[in-house]
C-alpha cells in the first residue's frame, strides 16, 4: 500500500474486497438496464427538416423566409458576430462582450449567399431565370425595393395550390419568377446541397459545414416545429427530445435561468445565462474553500445516515489511533 | 536525475497495486452509495463502447439496419444513464464532505469531468441526424456565439464529429482515469469526526 494511503488508513479497521469482481458485476447490470431501456424505448429519431420538405409543404412559408433574405430584411441579416459586422446587436452585459471580441470569423451575405449564388446556378441551366436575374440587376435600387415589398405584401394573400403558389395580381417585376426558381429547386431537393457546395467551393466535394442550410432554415420556419415539440427555450426544451424522450435534463439549472423572464426575455438572454452558470460552476468546483457553503455536509444530517453503522460502533466518528499499527482487519467483517 | 527512479518513487507513494487493485476496504465504505462511482464508470464505459461500434458502421447503418438503431439507442440511453449515476454520484460526494483531507483535487477534477461531458454531450446531440441535431444546433449557435466560441464551427457536421470522439471523448477518458488514480491513491475519505476533531486532538483537515 503507498505511503499515502496507510498514512490515511492509520488505524482503520478492514473488511475483504474484490474491486475487479464488484466493477464486473455492476458493469453488468447497468449494461443490462441501458440495453433494455434501448430495446423498450428506442432512439428519437424524427426525421431531419429539409428545405425540400419546406418548399413542397409550407411553399408559402418558404418564399417568405426566402424573400426576406433577397431583400435584405431578415433578422439573419443583422445577426452580429461571427456572421455580420453589426457589433451592436452582438450579446454584450455592459463591457463583456464575448462575440465582439472573437469577431467576424464566419462572414456570411445572406442575400448574396443563401438566395444570389443558387439564382445564378439555376440560370446556368434556364435562361429564363438568368434573363431575370438581369433585368433585376439592371434596375434601380428604388424600383427592387418597390418590386420586393409587392411581393412581400402579396405573399400574405397567397395560396399554396396544385404544387404552386398563387399571387394576387401585382406589379412584382422579376421577383416574382426569381423567387419561384428558388422555390422549384428546393423542391427539387437541390438547393441544401447548393448552399453547402457554396460554402467552400475550395473544398467540394468534402465540404462538411451544413451553416448555411441550417441558418436557411432557422426563425420562423423551425421556430414552428419546435413550438409542435415543445422544445423552445421558454418551454424548458433542452431538457427533452422530440417526443417522449429526456434530453439533457441535466442542464436544468441552465434551462431554469431561461424562465426567468428577465432573463429568458432579454436579448442577452444566452451571454447572462452563460456567465451565471460559469460563475455557478466555479462555486461547485472552489465550495471546499466557501466558508459556510463547505460546512453544508456538517450541518445536514444525511452523512449519519450514510454511515450508520460507523457511528454506532464509533459515536465521536473516530476510532481510537494506534500509531504503531497501520491497519487492522475488522474481525467482524472478515467473517 | 534517474527518470525510472522517480516514477517508482512517485508510484510507491501515490499508488501502489495494493493501491490499484485493493483487496480491503476500510470497513466503513458500507453504503450503496459507494455503487454511484462505480456505476457512473460503468455507463461510461457503455457509452465508449457503443461509441466504437458506431464508429465502426457508420451512419448509413446506425439510421437504417435494426442493429444500427438498436446500438444507437444504447449509446443515446447510456448517457442518460451515465448522468443520473454521475448526478448520484456528486450528492453522495457532497453530503460526505468527500474533499477533506487533502481530496480537493479529485473533487475539482470530478467537476473537469462534468463539464466536459456536458460539451461531449452537445456535441453528441448534434451528430444526431435528426431533427433534433438541427434544432439543438439551431439555439446552441446562438448561446456558443454569445460565449465567444464562434471559432468553433458547431453546424460543421466533420468538426463536430471529431471533436466529439477524440477532442471531448479524449479528455473525458484522459480526466476519468486522472480521477480514478487521485480516488485510489487516496483511499476512500474517512467518516466525517463529531466537531471535526480527531481522537489524536487533531483537526480534520477540511480539505
Amino acid at each position: 500500500m503507498s505511503r499515502l494511503s496507510e498514512e490515511n488508513l492509520r488505524g482503520i479497521p478492514m473488511k475483504p474486497y474484490d474491486m475487479v469482481r464488484e466493477g464486473l458485476m455492476v458493469l453488468a447490470g447497468v449494461t443490462v438496464v441501458i440495453m433494455l431501456l434501448a430495446v423498450l424505448w428506442g432512439f428519437p429519431d424524427y426525421q431531419p427538416l429539409t428545405l425540400q420538405e419546406v418548399a413542397t409543404k409550407e411553399p408559402v412559408a418558404f418564399l417568405q423566409r426566402t424573400v426576406s433574405y433577397f431583400s435584405g430584411d431578415s433578422d439573419l441579416q443583422t445577426y452580429g458576430p461571427p456572421y455580420t459586422p453589426d457589433y451592436a446587436n452582438a450579446q454584450h452585459v455592459g463591457f463583456i462582450c464575448p462575440a465582439c471580441w472573437v469577431g467576424v470569423v464566419m462572414p456570411l451575405d445572406a442575400q448574396r449567399d443563401l438566395v444570389m449564388a443558387p439564382l445564378k446556378q439555376i440560370g446556368m441551366l434556364n435562361p429564363a431565370v438568368e434573363a431575370s436575374l438581369k433585368d433585376y440587376d439592371q434596375t434601380s435600387a428604388a424600383q427592387q425595393k418597390t418590386w420586393i415589398k409587392n411581393y412581400t405584401a402579396a405573399l400574405k394573400a397567397a395560396r399554396a395550390e396544385q404544387g404552386g403558389v398563387v399571387l394576387p395580381a401585382g406589379q412584382y417585376g422579376p421577383v416574382a419568377p426569381l423567387m419561384e426558381a428558388m422555390l422549384n429547386l428546393a423542391r427539387a431537393g437541390l438547393l441544401d446541397a447548393a448552399l453547402t457546395e457554396n460554402a467552400n467551393p475550395a473544398l467540394a466535394p468534402y465540404n462538411t459545414s451544413y451553416t448555411r442550410s441550417l441558418l436557411y432554415l432557422g426563425g420562423p420556419i423551425m421556430d414552428k416545429v419546435a413550438d409542435h415539440f415543445d422544445e423552445q427555450g421558454g418551454q424548458w426544451g433542452m431538457l427533452h427530445m422530440a417526443g417522449p424522450y429526456p434530453g439533457a435534463w441535466w442542464l436544468m439549472p441552465y434551462a431554469f435561468l431561461y424562465q426567468i423572464p428577465a432573463i429568458g426575455n432579454s436579448p442577452n438572454a444566452d451571454l447572462i445565462a452563460g456567465m451565471i452558470i460559469f460563475a455557478f460552476t466555479l462555486v461547485l468546483i472552489f465550495l471546499p474553500f466557501i466558508p459556510g457553503l463547505n460546512r453544508i455536509p456538517y450541518a445536514l444530517p444525511v452523512y449519519k445516515i450514510i454511515w450508520r453503522d460507523w457511528y454506532r460502533k464509533y459515536p465521536s466518528g473516530d476510532p481510537p489511533r494506534h500509531a504503531s499499527v497501520t491497519q487492522v482487519d475488522d474481525p467482524a467483517a472478515a467473517g | 536525475m534517474n527518470i525510472d527512479k522517480s516514477i517508482q518513487d512517485r508510484l510507491k507513494t501515490h499508488l501502489t497495486l495494493d493501491d490499484a487493485f485493493p483487496t480491503r476496504m476500510p470497513v466503513y465504505v458500507n453504503s450503496f452509495g459507494y455503487f454511484f462511482g462505480t456505476m457512473t464508470l460503468a455507463a461510461l464505459a457503455v457509452i465508449i463502447g457503443s461509441g466504437i461500434i458506431l464508429a465502426l458502421f457508420g451512419p448509413g447503418w446506425w439510421h437504417v439496419s435494426g442493429a444500427g438503431r438498436f446500438i444507437n439507442a444504447v449509446h443515446f440511453w447510456g448517457v442518460e444513464i451515465f448522468y443520473l449515476c454521475v448526478i448520484l454520484h456528486i450528492l453522495f460526494k457532497f453530503f460526505t464532505a468527500a474533499w477533506r483531507d487533502g481530496r480537493f483535487r479529485t473533487w475539482a477534477l470530478g467537476w473537469l469531468i462534468f463539464v466536459t461531458t456536458i460539451f461531449s454531450g452537445i456535441t453528441g446531440t448534434l451528430l444526431q441526424e435528426n431533427w433534433d441535431a438541427q434544432w439543438n444546433a439551431q439555439q446552441g449557435k446562438d448561446a456558443f456565439n454569445a460565449l465567444g466560441l464562434a471559432w468553433i464551427h458547431w453546424l460543421d457536421y466533420g468538426q463536430v464529429l471529431t471533436l466529439h470522439v477524440v477532442f471531448f471523448g479524449g479528455l473525458v477518458v484522459l480526466f476519468a482515469a486522472s480521477h480514478l488514480f487521485a480516488v485510489r491513491s487516496e483511499s476512500p475519505v474517512r467518516p466525517i469526526v463529531d466537531g471535526s476533531k480527531n481522537s489524536d486532538g487533531a483537526r480534520e483537515k477540511a480539505r
